[in-house]
């Protein structure tokens, strides 16, 4: 619970501006009262002479509790969100340190659910919890003072019900909390059905089945209304409850404050004083039942969001990290690498490519490519002594500095929902535009982009122009390129371009190529038949290396795709 | 940078017409409707009545001068009448909420089934332009956005209305002056809170904004993260979302504000009504035209005024909102359902003609590209084997689906036993026919269920003679709980061979005349390899069917192969002529099937003049 309120104490300012304005909102509020009971006792004794003034100083002090009451509200309110804002804060911050193995593991609405749900559920319980239990506290201690001066024996009466109704409210709170997520599971199902049947709608019309998948529907939707009902049930009693516990605690005012006032033992103006304090002391007790579960729900959040900020990324620098400014030479020294103690993905591998080299890398869909090569950037630490650079282990180098001179183009060309120019440059911010237009041009992009709506200034994304699969990969070469890297890492970043536009690209890059390290990995032998060196990788392990016209001759996988490819390139027309 | 984020559109808070149509279907549950309307102003009538048995006590038994015991025994009678009061406000006001929530939910079900229903009938071509995701928000928080109108605002705005004008009858019933006064605060008090909904309004549409760009931001960052990390973009990435996160946050503040100036605004507002029934009322006691009782009452009264006024900005954001949702609602709903009545076939031979089919997938095809079949003409005789083979693109998936309909062809005809099938009853023609696809879709729920579907014609006896004619048994026998184990994640945890196989069963279970089967190119492991040769050469026997093969001993036994290319038939005959012909079938024979040597590139030069020469032609 300290973990949760530890993010309030830096507006502890504010905090305590806000209680001290709570303070006396509740000082004032409960002024009000005793004038009215000093009015009514004098009503009772016919005298009216300081009525005007009762009149004015219940409007003045109105007025400063109004006053009073926004500080309240601005600072309480205000400083649980700047710890909505904190946290989330914080926690994208860790976010963005942690490891590729990390958000393979936790699905992306998971992480999503987090910054919202839970920081929300944080928030409330900072919020509205601090508030209602200081307002309870401050409540109760004047309202009871005073009642208790007025009455004490009748203070007890009233008081019979009212710890009652804290303790339905928390007991009602935890059963709607509990049911209302029965309904919010349904309506997962729910939605769940809805996205299934319209993904599988070719299916479900060729068997005919529209009116079935409506009956199976109708049963989920059934269910879910049963949810609901069920929550109803309690739901639906909490509110009148409450109602009518606050009304049995009037009840027993009007009653034994009526017999006290006939007695007269208290007077006219003190039973209807007694009254007020009684009413204004109800929202108090209910709000303690709330505050309860939320913290009781504040604290489960803050206990998910602990569990991320705790996580540590398994990819970090070393702690005497050297910077990164060789010319790049790498060596793939007998590498064994398998994910969490799994079969190996990558066996023996030894390859060295030189600064000026370019290595091409073929193999099936599961060989181990990608892998490779994510080793190379530091996604996944390769073990010690098995991948170096310029002679060093990888993992001793910054991290920062590496990424900084290794990029890296992946197969699905991830872009932002930000126009054509800020993808590009998105490593590079700075760069003057020449060079977008230069990279752009090397990519065989430049004229493509021209012909877009806005040209380099198009929005992409779901409510901009979606760019087709080739595009999207060619963007992305273009901002691997304007990075400038000393190693250029293409992973089958040109398969959705068709094969001539890929040759063409090559063609153009091939002085980018010769200019540093690089590896291009492709399913097509065109792309790498005129590079110095081609590896074939097969489940892990290279079983082919050697020039294009070496591994034609050799009769292996290399000789049967290249077959392959040239049949179907020509068939194609 | 700048983003391209979807603009929630807010329109108008009530649209007549809209509403109509909406309270059509609470139409069939007005009865229960009307009930909690009727039990709200019950309650509501309970509520006036208790600060007015206060008044009774305190003018009758507290000030009168009647004696002790009487005074007692009378504040004890009220009191019982209050205690009544609030039992039958408990009873009645659970009633109430009970009743509204159960007619909210019936309206709810009835409007998401036939959401639902509708959905299942909308042509696939609609399917094609409106992702899944926006469909789904139709069927699901749309709805859910009306059920609040409904549960929230519809009946209160009769309790409301009843609560302030049963306040005002009682208050100018105790004095006409005092209550007449207060009427006057009345118009300032709707002024503050129009002026509070306007700003409340604008401050909710912009916290809503800020955060749905946050979220997306978040969803992006989140999905691109490898992308940022690679090209060490940590830090920008951050600055960029402390901004959006501190934008949502400004946003935030505005509305804490505007909430902050405007409730105690409303609570100063009734302090001053308190001081004018002090001031008005106290001079009106002493003069003898007020009692003390009706003063504590007019403050109670007062108390209970303002709750509705307060809660007004509340409710027309919700009314606003279902207005937005109801509209795209009936905009889905007015979609034009697929044409499904037509003459129905009474027995079918299963005899397939296509004539001249010209089709494109977009619906005024402009370029020679955009025709996926050119001209397509073939038939498949009553009980005849078919095989289709091409290249990638060629069309052949699409045949498939011009013959069930699910897109509506160009130019040509499509017979089915000399029927165009434009003509025939949309499930009496699909009922004819089964279809295998290479990617199995599979459904949520068991493994029977995925056999039978939602079909009750077929019996659980059926669904499993089927899995074993496929040979599908033996696999299904070794799940966990064999037909009754649970699909889990669209069947990723069965091979693809697997599902092929429940994809036979399902098909065979519906005993089809025609079979359609798309194979599966993806490896298999070579045990179920012939297990699936197997049951394929079983499905098909005794029926027509249209076959894209990728496998040599599917096309063997066809009676006849089509060869398309690029939306074209370039050859046609059996696997022996065909390969006599030496054109694009033997081309593409040798190369899939033929043994991986220099030899192949002979036929695929052959295959290419031919071709060359074919294009010519055309």
């Amino acid at each position: 619970m300290r973990s949760m309120f530890r993010y309030l104490w830096r507006y502890r300012g504010r905090v305590l501006l806000g209680l001290f304005a709570l303070l006396l909102v509740d000082g004032g509020q409960l002024i009000i009262p005793q004038i009215i009971r000093s009015a009514v006792d004098e009503l009772t004794q016919g005298q009216s002479q300081r009525l005007l003034f009762f009149g004015i100083a219940v409007v003045v002090i109105a007025a400063l509790v109004a006053f009073f009451r926004f500080f309240w509200r601005y600072f309480l309110f205000g400083a649980a969100r700047r710890v909505r804002r904190d946290i989330r804060d914080r926690l994208y911050d860790h976010m963005l340190k942690l490891s590729a193995r990390f958000f393979q593991d936790t699905k992306t609405g998971e992480l999503m659910s987090h910054f919202t749900n839970d920081v929300d559920a944080v928030t409330m319980a900072v919020g509205f919890g601090v508030l209602a239990f200081a307002d309870f506290l401050i409540m109760v201690t004047f309202c009871v003072g005073a009642m208790i001066s007025i009455s004490p024996l009748l203070t007890l009466y009233a008081f019979a019900p009212l710890p009652i109704l804290t303790l339905l409210v928390a007991l009602f709170g935890r059963v709607i909390h509990r049911r209302f997520q029965a309904v919010q599971e349904t309506f997962s199902t729910l939605t769940e059905k809805v996205r299934e049947a319209l993904s599988g709608v070719r299916v479900v019309k060729t068997f005919t089945q529209e009116e079935g998948m409506a009956r199976d529907f109708a049963r989920t939707n059934q269910l879910f209304i049963d949810k609901n009902m069920h929550l109803v049930k309690v739901w639906g009693l909490f509110d009148p409850m409450i109602a009518f516990m606050s009304g049995i605690s009037s009840l027993i005012v009007l009653y034994f404050g009526g017999r006290a006032v006939i007695t007269g033992s208290i007077s006219l103006g003190q039973f209807v004083a007694f009254n007020v304090y009684l009413g204004l002391l109800t929202w108090p007790m209910m709000a303690l039942g709330w505050t309860v579960n939320m913290v009781q729900r504040g604290r489960a959040s803050m206990e998910r969001i602990d569990k991320i900020l705790e996580t540590l990324p398994d990819v970090t620098d070393h702690p005497n990290a050297k910077p990164f400014n060789g010319q790049g030479f790498i060596e793939f020294r007998d590498l064994t690498f398998s994910y969490d103690g799994g079969p190996p993905v990558l066996e023996n591998i030894n390859v060295t490519i030189a600064p000026g080299q370019t290595l091409g890398i073929i193999g099936l869909t599961g060989s181990g490519k990608t892998t490779l090569v994510h080793l190379l950037v530091r996604v996944f630490d390769p073990p010690r002594g098995s991948l170096l650079i310029d002679g060093r282990d990888v993992r001793e180098y910054s991290l920062d500095d590496l990424r900084h001179q290794i990029a890296l183009v992946p197969q699905d060309g991830f872009l932002f929902s930000t126009t054509v120019r800020e993808n590009i440059a998105f490593g590079n911010p700075h760069v003057s535009w020449e060079s977008i237009v230069e990279v752009s041009r090397l990519a065989g992009l430049h004229d493509e982009i021209l012909d877009l709506p806005q040209g380099f200034d198009t929005l992409l994304g779901e409510r901009g122009v979606s760019l087709s699969g080739g595009q999207r990969q060619r963007v992305a070469i273009a901002r691997a390129l304007l990075t400038n890297p000393r190693i250029l890492i293409l992973d089958d970043a040109l398969s959705a371009v068709d094969a001539e536009k890929e040759e063409e690209i090559l063609r153009n890059l091939k002085d980018v190529l010769r200019s540093r390290t690089s590896i291009v990995i492709a399913h097509r032998i065109s792309a790498v038949k005129e590079l110095d060196h081609i590896i074939v990788l097969d489940r892990g392990r290279i079983v082919e290396r050697g020039t294009h016209e070496e591994l034609v001759g050799q009769d292996g996988i290399y000789a049967h795709l290249y077959q392959l490819q040239k049949a179907e390139e020509e068939v194609r027309i | 940078m700048q983003y391209a984020w979807e603009e929630e559109k807010l329109g108008k808070a009530y649209d007549a017409g809209l509403m109509k149509r909406l309270l059509r279907y609470v139409k069939p549950y007005r009865g229960l409707f009307i009930a909690a309307i009727v039990l709200s102003l019950l309650v509501t009538g309970t509520e006036l009545a208790l600060p007015y048995i206060t008044k009774i006590v305190i003018d009758r038994h507290l000030l009168s001068a009647s004696s002790y015991e009487q005074a007692i025994r009378g504040a004890g009678q009220f009191a019982l009448l209050f205690l009544g009061m609030l039992l039958v406000r408990l009873l009645f006001s659970f009633i109430q909420v009970y009743v509204l929530q159960y007619t909210g939910q019936r309206v709810m079900y009835d409007m998401r089934t036939e959401i639902f229903s509708h959905l299942m009938k909308l042509p696939v071509r609609f399917f094609d332009k409106n992702p899944v995701g926006r469909l789904v928000t139709r069927a699901t928080n749309d709805v859910a956005a009306i059920n609040e109108m409904f549960s929230a605002v519809l009946v209160y705005l009769f309790k409301d209305a009843f609560l302030i004008v049963g306040i005002f009858a009682i208050m100018f019933q105790l004095n006409w002056r005092l209550a007449g006064l207060i009427l006057l605060l009345t118009p300032l008090l709707i002024w503050i809170a129009f002026e509070f909904r306007k700003r409340a309004r604008d401050a909710f549409r912009e916290v809503r904004r800020k955060l749905a760009k946050l979220n997306a931001y978040l969803a992006e960052s989140i999905s691109g993260m490898r992308i940022i990390q690679l090209f060490v973009r940590e830090q920008s990435s951050f600055r960029e979302f402390s901004q959006i996160n501190d934008e949502e946050y400004q946003a935030n503040m505005q509305q804490i504000t505007i909430f902050a100036v405007f409730q105690p605004l409303i609570g100063l507002l009734r302090a001053v009504a308190t001081a004018l029934i002090l001031w008005y009322g106290g001079f009106g006691v002493v003069g003898g035209v007020f009692t003390l009782g009706s003063l504590v009452a007019f403050v109670s009264y007062i108390e209970m005024l303002f709750q509705p006024i307060s809660d007004l900005a509340e409710k027309y954001n919700i009314l606003q909102g279902a207005m937005a949702s109801s509209e795209r609602i009936f905009l889905l709903l007015d979609e034009p359902e697929e044409r499904y009545l037509g003459k129905r076939l009474l027995s079918v031979k299963g005899r397939i003609e296509f004539r001249d089919v010209w089709f494109a997938y977009v619906p005024q095809p402009q370029s020679d590209a955009d025709w996926i079949l050119k001209g397509v003409s073939f038939t498949v005789e009553s009980g005849e084997r078919v095989a289709i083979v091409g290249p990638t693109g060629s069309g052949k998936t699409t045949i498939i689906s011009l013959l069930l309909r699910l897109y509506e062809i160009q130019k040509g005809q499509i017979l089915l036993d000399g029927v165009e099938i434009q003509e025939l009853d949309l499930k009496s023609l699909r009922s004819q026919m089964a279809v295998v696809l290479q990617d199995v879709f599979l459904f949520s729920g068991d493994v029977l269920g995925n056999i039978r579907l939602q079909s009750e014609k077929i019996p659980t006896e059926r669904a499993i003679e089927a899995a074993r004619f496929v040979q599908a048994d033996a696999f299904i026998q070794e799940l966990p709980d064999r037909y009754q184990t649970e699909v889990k994640e669209r069947g990723a945890t069965l091979s693809v061979g697997q599902r092929q196989l429940l994809a036979f069963a399902r098909a065979v279970a519906f005993n089809p005349k025609i079979l359609i089967l798309d194979e599966a190119t993806a490896n298999i492991d070579s045990k179920t390899e012939h297990l699936i040769q197997g049951s394929i050469g079983r499905m098909l026997e005794d029926r027509t069917s249209l076959v894209i093969a990728h496998r040599l001993s599917t096309i063997r036994h066809s009676d006849k192969i089509i060869v398309l290319h690029r939306g074209r038939i370039v050859e046609e005959g059996t696997h022996e002529q065909l390969l006599a012909k030496k054109g694009l079938y033997h081309a593409l024979y040798s190369l899939q099937f033929g043994e991986t040597g220099r030899s192949t590139l002979e036929h695929v030069r052959q295959a290419q003049t031919q071709l060359e020469f074919l294009e010519e032609e055309l």
